[in-house]
């Protein structure tokens, strides 16, 4: 595991992590988006041979976060599931066993269409429009946070897989995904590999943490770095 | 030759007053004979004939008494074109040949534009003559019941195979061909048709490879006379900039298509020849009306309007980019215009020879700059035509994008068996040296994808059912046979009126980035963008002056070997001839300049400008060997900078040289310049920095679409499909991340280290370069040969040695020292 930064938001902590995952330690709860879970299978299913592992890799990757915090919760700010049940999901259901006693809470995002008896099944608490908690909001499009509610939480989000780019003299650039913050909400970074980025275009007062990914000619791990 | 058939066909030639050419006859002669080859003759000059007629020939040979009467014969010819806005033409030529012969034959014509109800008659009753692209071939092979159909067949005619060879449909035919040939009752006979290249021999051989035949060369002995004539701007710009010279000389070509029956004028790239539209309309009002623009991005039914009105004269001048390049003659046509570098030998004389068919008539071409250095190219030109030096076009080799979408359509057909299809590809030029077990990992690919023994896995493509290989799924058949080909063109976008009214298409890469209300250029209007839905980007027409010009990312091709060397040579003269071309004693007062602040480089030397301004620190390099190749050589400097300290550079190139550049002092002196282009561990650096740079992630885009890895838009299919989109580059970091080993990861890189990093051919410009002399300067201000390479700055490669995190902090710094 990664060395998290420290992020208070109206007096809550958050742990930030290169992982792309956010530990919320008053709630001792894990906050996550975008996971895409059976996406290589869906892919495969229709005869595009993308390799099964990232999946794999993934849901290693939550079980360790998972392992090293022990938290009583997750919240998943939508798309945790990429399309229709596959075999996949099956594997996930197996893997969810292992963390029975955590519970799951899934903010419905575009992509979660499985029918309410998977989710029972998955022990997923679904939440089709938003979900609160303390001072924090979650939902899964920030487009879609109810106006006369915006002001009363500070809302966590995903959907749009934020990427930041950076500009150096003499014409360097670099895209990173990122962890975004601005005023009313903050917009996580897809937990899936299997995704892209969208870049935004962050505002002064906004904060941004980019995400550095490994790099393997230095056997260096990811990190996570406060940009602006 | 007394046979009836020669008989026959001379007196229906006779009758119209015709006379067969020397290599028509010996064309007739081998197909009556039974023997396979190639035809190279250039267009408009009967070649179409020289292999229809002679299928005619050997057809009247076999049914003497009864020929004009016999129906119903089933497929004799088929005759695969490139172009499919060339079927219909060689189809009404054929048959009119047909009709006067009193005989019963039929055409068909078979591409993407042919309506099912047609399809579904031919498959009832095929035509004696096929017309068919080789995306339709394959579409064909992916049907049932395709065998019957071929069973009848004689003769397999390739039509331009110049312009196939050396490309993924090339390879597409080759694997065809391989297919077809074991499908008929007799041996069939395969033509080749192509112009001159500078490998006829090897072209003839790998169409033939899967008959195993000796070819049979028919060469068409007709010299043309071509007369270059430069533009020369009156006044030259010392610094050069791409594309801006151009449109400044648009009102000297006025005079030009004024005086001349009808003129096609060449552009390098579909946003350029917008620009030069619109232009020639501003400098020329009066010819509105009489000129019209044609490139491939705009709608069907307009592209053949204007090939219509040039046949019949209807038009003074077209406006057009490689979308004319191939096809019938327009007879009315006798002046060429090329604006920009050709980029080749051949592909100016191809386009020069679409003027002036007329035997003794001279193919007239005009050369415009679009940058002043490009004088020098068409110098160069000059002394490569009056040499005869033609490229070559290498035959493409173990592309396994093709293989494995070919096996996905043979499995969507009748099935396959591996062992029998094994034999018949590895008899194909382009597989003859395919291993066994690369095979076999193909069969693997498209049967279990990729690793196989996952848990919980359902890959689904082909299956094995007792030893027969097939695609049961409809929905998986369906979706294959809408991909079958080689051509990947960006994603693009419809655009509509509000009205409903279809003007074309545009990249999505190029849209993306407007937003509504914003003015581009299409099909030589301006039109308004008022939003994106459903794949259409819907528009209004726009009076505003300003507009945006969509850059096509496409189109950009890299010079040649042969013309680079030419290039070279032709420098020589600027220093050491006292009575240089024309278009060298124009470019005196830039010569002069980079003489003054630099050096003009000779054949037997290298230069290397070293210029550093503000915190940017520049390294040009000038082999003028090409694009691809420059990138390629840059890749390997920056790797070999890169390992004396970490470093950062970003790329640029043209096709006179490239550029490093860097935030910091770039470590190059005469100390160590000399070993920077060593041949030492040349294989081994060339892997390295291959691995470290982008070029195998954008050859990866063509090779995951046409592998089936990603579907490119079409209409209706893109909601239910939408969750199986992924983007090339996604699709790249996955594979190298966690199935490096993957067959279409692989070839990525083996198209870069065979295109573009070939080992041979820059071990040969290195050991060059070794052997020049390198002359490092170190100008105080940019140089009019680095000039044109700092402002072109498209497709910037990156290449760095430094750790990320080091970076990313740097840039930080110099964010916030900058804003300080």
């Amino acid at each position: 595991m990664t060395k998290p930064v420290l992020h208070i938001i109206r007096d809550q902590h958050c742990w930030l992590h290169a992982e792309k995952i956010i530990w919320w330690e008053e709630a001792r709860s894990i906050i996550v988006s975008d996971l895409h879970f059976g996406k290589t299978g869906h892919f495969r299913k229709s005869g595009i041979a993308v390799p099964q592992s990232v999946y794999k890799e993934d849901m290693q990757q939550l079980a360790a976060m998972i392992a090293h915090y022990q938290p009583i919760k997750i919240i998943a700010v939508g798309d945790l599931f990429h399309s229709h049940a596959n075999k996949e999901l099956d594997w996930f259901l197996r893997w969810r066993q292992d963390f029975a006693h955590v519970a799951f809470c899934l903010v419905k995002g575009n992509h979660d269409i499985l029918s309410p008896d998977w989710y029972a099944k998955a022990a997923i608490d679904v939440i089709s429009d938003y979900y609160t908690e303390g001072p924090f909001g979650f939902i899964h499009d920030t487009a879609d946070i109810p106006e006369e509610q915006c002001s009363n939480y500070y809302w966590f989000s995903g959907h749009i897989h934020p990427g930041v780019r950076m500009e150096g003299s003499a014409k360097q650039s670099l895209r990173l995904a990122c962890f975004y913050f601005q005023q009313q909400y903050a917009i996580l970074p897809a937990f899936s590999r299997f995704t892209g980025l969208k870049l935004i275009r962050p505002k002064k007062a906004d904060t941004v943490y980019g995400i550095i990914p490994a790099d393997q000619r230095f056997q260096s791990p990811p990190s996570i770095l406060r940009l602006q | 030759m007394t046979e009836p058939g020669f008989t026959i066909i001379n007196q229906w030639l006779a009758g119209k007053g015709f006379q067969a050419f020397p290599f028509q006859e010996a064309a007739w002669r081998s197909i009556v004979d039974g023997e396979s080859g190639l035809v190279n003759a250039p267009t408009g000059c009967g070649k179409t004939y020289s292999v229809f007629l002679g299928s005619l020939i050997q057809f009247i040979n076999e049914h003497p008494l009864d020929y004009a009467k016999r129906k119903n014969n089933g497929l004799q010819l088929l005759w695969v074109t490139p172009l499919r806005a060339l079927a219909k033409d060689i189809g009404r030529a054929m048959e009119e040949v047909i009709n006067e012969l009193g005989m019963q034959w039929r055409v068909g014509i078979r591409n993407g534009d042919t309506d099912t109800s047609e399809r579904a008659k031919q498959k009832r009753n095929m035509p004696e003559v096929l017309i068919i692209t080789p995306e339709s071939l394959h579409l064909l092979l992916a049907q049932k019941g395709h065998p019957a159909q071929l069973e009848t067949l004689h003769i397999i005619a390739v039509d331009e195979w110049h312009e196939l060879i050396g490309s993924k449909r090339g390879v597409q035919v080759e694997l065809a061909i391989s297919r077809i040939v074991h499908l008929t009752k007799q041996p069939v006979s395969l033509w080749g048709i192509s112009a001159t290249i500078g490998n006829l021999d090897e072209a003839a051989a790998c169409l033939l490879a899967p008959i195993e035949k000796a070819p049979v060369i028919i060469r068409a002995q007709m010299d043309k006379q071509i007369a270059v004539e430069s533009i020369i701007p009156e006044e030259i710009e010392k610094y050069p900039w791409a594309g801006h010279l151009g449109i400044k000389l648009a009102e000297r070509i006025i005079p030009i298509i004024e005086q001349s029956n009808t003129t096609l004028i060449f552009i390098n790239t579909r946003g350029m020849s917008e620009t030069w539209y619109q232009t020639i309309l501003t400098v020329a009002p009066h010819l509105a009306g009489a000129i019209a623009l044609h490139h491939g991005s705009i709608e069907r039914e307009l592209r053949e309007w204007i090939e219509e009105s040039l046949h019949t004269q209807k038009l003074k001048a077209v406006v057009c980019t490689a979308s004319l390049d191939l096809g019938v003659d327009f007879r009315p046509v006798d002046t060429v215009i090329q604006v920009g570098s050709p980029k080749g030998v051949a592909r100016f004389l191809q386009r020069a020879g679409r003027s002036g068919h007329r035997p003794g008539d001279i193919s007239k071409i005009y050369f415009l700059p679009t940058h002043s250095l490009e004088l020098v190219e068409a110098a160069a030109l000059k002394n490569a035509i009056h040499a005869g030096t033609i490229e070559s076009k290498t035959p493409l080799l173990l592309c396994f994008d093709v293989l494995i979408q070919y096996l996905c359509t043979l499995a969507t057909g009748e099935g396959f068996r591996p062992d029998e299809i094994f034999a018949e590809v590895k008899k194909t030029y382009c597989f003859s040296e395919i291993r066994e077990d690369e095979f076999r990992e193909t069969l693997l690919h498209i049967t279990q994808g990729g690793d196989a023994l996952q848990q919980y896995d359902e890959y689904r493509k082909v299956e094995v059912d007792e030893g027969l290989y097939q695609i049961k799924s409809r929905r998986i058949a369906m979706r294959h046979r809408m991909h079958i080909g080689t051509i990947v063109s960006d994603a693009m976008l419809k655009v509509k009126l509000l009205s409903g009214k279809y003007l074309g298409v545009i990249e999505e890469y190029f849209i993306s980035r407007l937003e509504p209300g914003e003015v581009f250029t299409l099909a030589g209007r301006n039109l308004e963008l008022i939003g994106i839905k459903d794949m259409t980007a819907m528009v209004k027409p726009s009076k505003s002056k300003k507009s945006i010009v969509p850059s096509w990312m496409g189109g950009r091709m890299s010079l040649t070997a042969n013309l680079g060397e030419k290039l070279r040579e032709t420098l020589n003269e600027v220093i050491q001839s006292n009575s240089p071309q024309i278009e060298l004693a124009a470019l005196t007062p830039l010569f002069d300049l980079q003489k003054e602040l630099s050096h003009i480089p000779q054949s037997n030397e290298l230069l290397i400008e070293q210029i550093s301004l503000k915190d940017e620190h520049h390294l040009f390099v000038y082999p003028f060997e090409g694009r691809l190749v420059h990138e390629a050589m840059a890749a390997i400097l920056a790797y070999r900078i890169g390992k004396i300290m970490p470093i950062t550079f970003s790329i640029a190139m043209n096709d006179y040289g490239f550029e490093l550049l860097s935030d910091q002092p770039i470590p190059v002196d005469d100390s160590n310049v000399q070993e920077l282009f060593s041949t030492e561990n040349l294989t081994a650096d060339i892997q390295r920095s291959v691995n470290a740079s982008e070029m195998a992630k954008r050859k990866f885009r063509d090779i995951a679409v046409i592998g089936g890895l990603i579907f490119q838009g079409f209409p209706g299919e893109q909601k239910k499909a939408r969750h199986l989109q992924s983007s090339a580059s996604l699709l790249f970091k996955v594979f190298s991340e966690y199935e490096p080993n993957n067959l279409l990861l692989k070839q990525a890189y083996q198209e870069v280290f065979d295109q573009q990093m070939e080992e041979v051919r820059l071990r040969e410009a290195m050991m060059r370069i070794q052997q020049s002399k390198i002359v490092l300067q170190y100008p105080t201000q940019l140089t009019p040969f680095c000039f044109p390479i700092k402002v072109d700055d498209l497709n910037r490669n990156h290449h760095s040695s430094e750790k990320l995190e080091d970076r990313v902090k740097r840039m930080q710094q110099q964010l916030e020292s900058n804003t300080r």
